[in-house]
């Protein structure tokens, strides 16, 4: 069995970012970067996964500057086999990654596709579905809890009404959520092996185009301070005076 | 390609080099082994202060161990023995992230450092074999015998006695303030042959070692200290390091990397404090502002960030040059006892002066973090009160820093006398026209007051330039340069004074934006990076 494992590389999660002064976008002189958590946590599931089956592949790609191999090893260190990077300097949105993704899959042929519910740069949500769509594949997203059975794969998703459980047929795209497993320490040995694990550079396979442009990027305005209210009553006054009824 | 180049102890003082390592030389994944010494810290360690400092049963080896599996206790030793075989500067940059809280760094930084390093400098292929593999697993921990009772700074007074008695070394001595004696099941022990000082392994199942109790100590409460007793000890032949007689260099050596490696493991837990007191002056409101936007408490939050950027610039670039002359030494036709020898002696100046200058950049910050928490410092519901009892004794042990001041200009003189140093200052800066001036005008046989401020020197000429060539390639440190240039400039100036007992005017402080620098410690979360 084959696991492809996207990979997004994004500014650290716990940084405070802040616009360029043109708007044109995101300030990132010395900030940090790392893997997408909700895709580290995709990682951390195939390498269980294939800590329960030898005979599993896990493969991590990711798409971006020649940056992104910083990430990709890191990915290797936590267990994954191999790893491509498709390099590709130009703009990009969720549907063009979904594009490019796609004719990986119909290369690499994998089984399961594991993938973050979301990158936490830019929160879009939709690259997951978009390559199931692309590909006609079942779908999971928001996955806590994955457990593979044969041909199928168990998915127990969390929903806002609830946790709901999906069977679904290989092969599938699933997309993780945070609760689905907690990212392991990876051993100083697992960082140097990683140095010899095959990481293929790769170019586009896909030439579509983005059906969103990013145009301006402003900080969200200064909210302004608060009241203090000394009683409930003058808090319920206040609330109606803002059209809450209660 | 290394060259003869790599040779160059003390060239710092009579030269410029066009550059020099930094932290942020270290590649990527060396900053992910770093990310994750610093994530072990704050999940496994931070958390569990209060059980690790009062030593419960099993915690501590049990933290060994699991740093272990992860390759922390063995990064510098070589693949063939268990270790990674990484470079010593990597080592340290992670040891100082794995040194947070100061008992478990002094477990680890011994049981992967100093207790190592003996035997994998100077023992012989089946000491090694059989006993690294050990340590760098973590599943033991090892410790390092030298100080005794009546002997501490002049630790070569030392009473303890080894004989060949029946096809056995006996020996028989007390040695005291060995770290990790509780856990340890490994020993290195020095001892005297009739008159002349020998390093042995020890195992603690060997018959007449004994451990005697806990030290009762103001600080550390969670690292183990206690007296090792040998009472007609038997160890077998074979467990002499390198041979009888050599006891000196091995400890020295040992020490020589130890001071280094300890520089590190100061400034991990100044940099928790520095953390700890830039969240707290954002937070604590008084007189309706932060205490941030007080100048009095940015002069401190900026103050260490410029002294933490110092130490961090020399330690790192220290390391960086020990790297190339083991890798140098490794290329010559000596054997390889010698080689090591040869490598872990070179830069033995520029080790002390990094721990000299870490200890004392360390105890700085811990104190300015309490002050900066007023009242709750000073109580144990904040962590600060551990980070500045705990930081109290790095100025006190591998030497103290008494010791190393003796020991810094008496060694710098000693080269310039083999012809390996110059005494002509390069006088790139105001610190070492100084310290040239003053080495020039010492005159003969100077007390200790005055060996003890032309260290200082020697240590000020180091740091400045280090942080000078940082900030070159960096110029985000250009404000912490030119805060800690203003400081050292002052100290220097009181060294010189002490040398000469003449008065010096010293330059015109450069201006620094307090509050600048103490939001971009807020922002950073501690020392600028
Ligand atoms: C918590 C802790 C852990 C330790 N761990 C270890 C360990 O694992 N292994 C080990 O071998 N040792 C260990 N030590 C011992 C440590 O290295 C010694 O305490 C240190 O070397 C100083 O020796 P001393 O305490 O006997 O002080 P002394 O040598 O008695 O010094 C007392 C004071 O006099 C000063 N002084 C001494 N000689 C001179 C001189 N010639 N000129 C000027 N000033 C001088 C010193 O600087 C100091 O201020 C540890 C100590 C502590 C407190």
């Amino acid at each position: 069995m084959r696991i492809l494992l996207p990979i997004k590389r994004v500014i650290d999660p716990y940084a405070k970012v802040k616009p360029l002064g043109d708007g044109s976008g995101i300030d990132t002189g010395n900030v940090k970067f790392d893997v997408n958590p909700f895709d580290e946590i995709a990682v951390e599931e195939a390498v269980r996964m294939k800590e329960k089956d030898p005979s599993i592949e896990t493969i991590a790609i990711s798409i971006g500057g020649a940056e992104c191999e910083d990430q990709l090893r890191k990915c290797l260190a936590m267990g994954a086999d191999k790893a491509i990077l498709v390099e590709s300097t130009r703009e990009h949105d969720p549907s063009t990654i979904a594009h490019e993704l796609k004719a990986w899959v119909e290369e690499l042929k994998p089984d399961l596709i594991l993938m973050g519910k979301q990158s936490t740069d830019g929160e879009s949500n939709q690259v997951g579905q978009m390559l199931a769509a692309l590909l006609g594949w079942p779908q999971a997203t928001y996955a806590s809890k994955i457990t593979i059975e044969g041909g199928n794969i168990e998915v127990v998703r969390e929903t806002d009404s609830g946790e709901e459980t999906l069977t679904l047929p290989l092969p599938a795209v699933v997309t993780t959520d945070l609760r689905l497993n907690e990212p392991r320490y990876i051993a100083l040995p697992g960082i140097i092996r990683a140095r010899n694990k095959p990481l293929e550079k790769a170019t586009e396979k896909s030439n579509k185009e983005p059906n969103i442009r990013y145009t301006k990027f402003q900080s969200p305005p200064a909210r302004p301070a608060g009241r203090k209210v000394a009683n409930v009553t003058e808090l319920l006054a206040a609330l109606s005076e803002r059209g809450v009824s209660l | 390609m290394v060259t003869e180049n790599a040779l160059r102890g003390c060239s710092f003082f009579s030269s410029t080099p066009e550059t020099a390592f930094a932290p942020e030389d270290f590649i990527a994944d060396e900053l992910l082994m770093i990310q994750m010494a610093e994530k072990f810290s704050r999940e496994e360690i931070l958390p569990q202060v209060e059980a690790i400092d009062q030593q419960e049963p099993g915690l501590m080896p049990a933290l060994i161990a699991k740093a272990g599996e992860l390759g922390f206790c063995g990064i510098d030793t070589p693949e063939a023995y268990g270790g990674l075989g990484l470079s010593k500067n990597l080592a340290a940059r992670i040891l100082e992230f794995l040194s947070l809280n100061g008992s478990f760094s002094v477990t680890i930084g011994i049981t992967s450092g100093i207790s190592q390093v003996g035997v994998s400098l100077f023992g012989n292929e089946a000491q090694k074999k059989k006993y690294l593999p050990l340590l760098t697993s973590g599943e033991q921990i090892g410790a390092y015998c030298l100080s005794e009772p009546n002997s501490g700074s002049d630790a070569l007074s030392m009473s303890s006695r080894a004989e060949q008695k029946d096809g056995k070394w006996v020996i028989n001595g007390t040695k005291m303030w060995i770290s990790n004696a509780q856990w340890a099941t490994q020993f290195i022990v020095l001892a005297k042959v009739e008159d002349k000082v020998t390093a042995f392994i020890v195992e603690r199942d060997f018959p007449g070692v004994s451990i005697a109790r806990e030290e009762h100590k103001m600080g550390l409460k969670g690292s183990s200290t206690a007296r090792v007793v040998l009472e007609n000890a038997e160890v077998p032949l074979e467990n002499v390091i390198w041979e009888p007689g050599k006891g000196h260099y091995i400890a020295f050596n040992a020490l020589n990397l130890g001071r280094f490696k300890l520089a590190s493991m100061s400034i991990g837990p100044a940099r928790e404090a520095l953390r700890c007191a830039a969240a707290y002056a954002s937070d604590r409101k008084q007189f309706g502002k932060s205490l941030v936007e007080f100048e009095l408490i940015q002069k401190k939050l900026a103050e260490s960030a410029a002294r933490f950027f110092a130490a961090e610039s020399m330690i790192y670039r220290t390391g960086a040059l020990i790297d190339t002359a083991f890798d140098y030494c490794k290329t010559l036709d000596l054997p390889e006892i010698d080689a090591n020898r040869k490598a872990a002696e070179e830069y033995a100046i520029e080790c002390s002066a990094c721990k000299v200058f870490a200890t004392e950049a360390e105890g700085f910050i811990v104190d300015e973090a309490i002050q900066t928490y007023g009242g709750y410092g000073f109580t144990e519901e904040f962590p600060v009160a551990r980070l500045y009892r705990d930081a109290r004794v790095s100025r006190i042990y591998e030497g103290t820093n008494e010791i190393n001041r003796i020991f810094l200009a008496d060694r710098f003189l000693k080269r310039v006398k083999e012809g390996k140093a110059s005494v002509v200052a390069s006088g790139d800066s105001f610190v070492s026209e100084l310290a040239g001036a003053a080495f020039a005008k010492v005159g003969d046989a100077p007390g200790q007051a005055k060996v003890g401020a032309l260290s200082d020197l020697l240590m000020l000429s180091y740091a400045e330039q280090s942080a000078r060539l940082r900030a070159a390639r960096f110029p985000r440190y250009g404000a912490v340069y030119d805060l800690f240039l203003n400081w050292a400039n002052v100290q220097a100036g009181q060294a010189y004074q002490q040398v000469t007992g003449e008065g010096v005017t010293i330059p015109a402080p450069r201006s620094a934006n307090l509050g600048e620098i103490a939001q971009a410690v807020v922002r950073a979360k501690g020392p600028l990076d």
